[in-house]
């Protein structure tokens, strides 16, 4: 009886370890931000001195303004710079998919922006985008057109231009990838049937490759949430609030305002933001499964 | 045999005591203590890295350094000093760190170690020490809590202090006749004439950019107009006709400044008066030594100095860093006689010298330090007229400032008109002023 008994624990105890280890990495940290977000906590007390304020933060926060158009500019930002890569990340890959020589070259070339540190591509571009000095500019006015008021008028574009530059080629080469692996049958079935190139791409390619676009666009969209260094380099969130991110205004509102419950609130909301894109997400990628296997059914029940 | 004896007594008390004065050293009972202190990477802070070396050789005590970047080295602090036990025996503090440090109770009162007579040297002069520095970066507790006053006393001592100073284009000016600007009107002039006398040139270099730069330019302007953040009842009137003078000032000089001015930083603006690119630069001290160094500055000789120009009153800024000794710090003792060390008449010149900023009026007037540095006596003629209440420095200032700025950046970019900005901010921030318990006796 005992040895059946320690028999059923034996997966639960190999488990363990790894559980544990998730629940103290994990759990812990994000406890302690939730617990922070219900404090009046400023960063010279330690948490246990701060005061409870039940849900303050959040109430105020709701109402602010200020922190209503960082998320405004967020969602505009992310989904901005996603639509953007996606569309020339996939169009680079459908492009590129094939046997050209140096193609490993070329491949390498590609994912270079992703490789570079943040802080430096923020710099980089900052220059770029500089007044008088600035690369764009000075090719504008050598071309007899007026420069462009890069980072102040057009802040917002600039951000997005910068980002799409540096991680379209995190979705090109996803999106390669998932290309190459598709099965050659349908492509070959396809091309027997008389399906233009164009049709291929549409009917077969992009739907057999919609799981992978869906998780990239996924990773992309959490990340583009998240980021921080560029846009800090950049404009530091402004003119005025038009690029402070929700990242960037935590930071400023840990840092800066000295509020840590504030901060912790702000991020719990974009937490709670990014769960449920994340979830909704998940249900559109488990409704078209079910409507495969129903295509699927049908079609053996036809047969 | 008595009075032989007598003789001999009193003739080894003579030797003991002659001994003991031979050996009257302060510093005695610290030798060989490593004290542990935190500085920020800024001009005054690596000429202080200079001088260190002496320190240690006269008095026996090691100092270790940890130089960070300023904003970390606040974060740094922050965390270390709400612990029991610190890491730093004597740090740097940014000046608006002094209302976060001194209301957590988390730095040392000087008093005790100004009345111990083991410790403080008398020789010291305080009275020598720049009075709007010291109000500003050391002081807190008197009026507005902030300032000098009765109920006030000593958190800190100013170091790496600086104030604003007008530094202009010799050759530009003389080229085209003009005068260096006395007024506020005057400065303004010359500012959107530049940019018509010599073409591609801005007028003023400023900061401009979203935040705190935009605030700080702002502010640089309001003292000297006449105005205030806030009334002596806390209540904001940074809305006033001379708020909106200070923003249209500013928006003044933006308009007529360098391209893409609106998104200057504190490093943009300097950058782009040491590249020849403007004409007037209005901002802090601690630039000199950039601007007389030819690897960075193309401006090398052409540049004069004069005074903050005059509004309705004279009113540069006052900023910068102060060292104060952290409550939970292990070396307390040894971390004054270093401190004291560091702003003695001594000490001062000696880091003057090494290209740092001076906090005492007598090293403004040194001979020696203005054979070297020749605009030194334009700056301690500019520290008399120092305004330590040109900004508040209140824990909720962080906030306020932020808006201000962003807020500004909005009038300067988005064209928002200058009294509906003002007011915004000053609605706002009696909403904050609120929260924070500022009306409780009103």
């Amino acid at each position: 009886m005992a040895t059946k008994g320690i028999n059923r624990l034996t997966p639960y105890m190999f488990m363990a370890p790894a559980a544990i280890i998730m629940g103290i990495a994990l759990l812990y940290p994000l406890g302690y931000m939730v617990y922070g977000s219900f404090r009046d906590w400023n960063p010279s007390q330690t948490i246990g001195e701060s005061e409870f304020v039940g849900l303050k933060n959040y109430i105020t926060l709701f109402y602010d303004p200020a922190f209503r158009e960082s998320l405004s500019v967020t969602l505009t930002f992310a989904f901005a710079v996603v639509f953007a890569e996606l569309l020339l990340g996939v169009g680079l890959a459908l492009l590129l998919d094939r046997n050209i020589r140096g193609m490993s070259i070329l491949r390498t070339l590609f994912i270079l922006p992703m490789m570079i540190a943040p802080v430096v591509v923020g710099l980089m571009w900052r220059y770029m985008y500089h007044p008088t000095v600035g690369t764009f500019n000075r090719f504008l006015e050598s071309i007899g057109l007026e420069g462009v008021d890069w980072l102040g008028q057009h802040a917002l574009m600039s951000v997005i231009i910068a980002d799409v530059w540096q991680w379209t080629p995190f979705i090109f080469i996803l999106s390669l990838a998932a290309l190459q692996s598709l099965p050659r049958s349908a492509l070959e079935a396809a091309r027997i049937d008389g399906a233009t190139p164009w049709q291929q791409i549409i009917h077969i390619k992009l739907p057999l490759m919609m799981p992978v676009l869906i998780v990239t666009a996924l990773l992309r969209l959490i990340d583009a949430f998240k980021v921080l260094e560029v846009i800090l380099v950049m404009t530091e969130g402004g003119p005025g609030l038009s690029t402070e991110i929700v990242a960037l205004r935590i930071s400023r509102t840990a840092t800066e305002f000295r509020e840590l419950g504030t901060a912790a609130a702000m991020s719990n909301y974009l937490l709670i933001l990014l769960l449920l894109l994340t979830l909704s997400m998940f249900a559109v990628t488990k409704l078209q499964e079910a409507r495969a296997a129903r295509l699927a059914r049908q079609i053996q029940e036809e047969d | 045999m008595l009075t032989t004896l007598k003789r001999a007594a009193l003739g080894a008390t003579t030797a003991i005591v002659m001994a003991g004065a031979a050996l009257a050293n302060p510093y005695a009972d610290y030798a060989g203590t490593t004290l542990v202190v935190n500085f920020p990477a800024h001009p005054h802070y690596n000429a202080v890295m200079k001088i260190l070396p002496e320190f240690t050789k006269e008095t026996g005590i090691e100092v270790e350094v940890d130089q960070l970047p300023y904003l970390k080295m606040r974060e740094r602090q922050t965390l270390e000093l709400a612990q029991d036990e610190g890491d730093y025996d004597l740090i740097a503090y940014v000046v608006f760190s002094k209302a976060d440090y001194v209301y957590a109770d988390q730095l040392e009162n000087l008093a005790r170690y100004f009345m111990n007579p083991k410790l403080a040297d008398p020789n010291y002069d305080a009275d020598d020490l720049i009075d709007g520095y010291v109000y500003n970066i050391g002081f807190a507790g008197g009026n507005k809590g902030y300032l000098e006053g009765k109920t006030g006393s000593l958190f800190g001592v100013p170091y790496g202090s600086e104030t604003s100073i007008l530094g202009y284009r010799k050759d530009i000016f003389e080229k085209h006749g003009l005068e260096v600007p006395e007024t506020y009107e005057e400065m303004l002039d010359i500012a959107c004439k530049i940019p018509e006398l010599e073409p591609g040139m801005g007028g003023l270099s400023s900061r401009a950019a979203s935040g705190h730069h935009a605030s700080h330019a702002f502010l640089l302007h309001l003292a000297p107009l006449g105005g205030r953040v806030f009334d002596d009842n806390w209540n904001p009137i940074v809305n006033n006709a001379a708020g909106v003078q200070a923003a249209e000032a500013l928006k003044q000089i933006v308009d007529c400044g360098p391209e893409g001015a609106t998104s200057f930083g504190f490093g943009e603006a300097l950058g782009s008066f040491l590249a020849g690119d403007t004409a007037m630069f209005l901002d802090t001290t601690v630039v000199a030594g950039q601007i007389n160094d030819p690897a960075r500055s193309q401006v090398v000789g052409k540049v004069g100095w004069a005074m903050h120009p005059m509004g309705t009153r004279r009113g540069s800024q006052t900023g910068g860093f102060g060292i104060g000794i952290p409550k939970n710090a292990e070396h307390k003792e040894a971390a004054f006689l270093l401190m004291q060390w560091l702003t003695s008449k001594a000490g001062d010149k000696m880091v003057a010298l090494a290209g740092g900023n001076p906090s005492r009026f007598s090293t403004h007037a040194d001979a020696d330090v203005n054979a070297k540095f020749p605009h030194m006596a334009t700056f301690g003629e500019a520290l008399k007229h120092a305004d330590p209440d040109w900004r508040p420095i209140i824990p909720v200032w962080g906030k306020i400032n932020a808006d201000l700025g962003t807020t500004l950046s909005k009038v300067l970019t988005e064209d928002l008109d200058i009294q509906t900005a003002l007011d915004g901010v000053a609605e706002r921030t009696k909403a904050v002023m609120d929260e924070a318990g500022y009306y409780t006796w009103q």
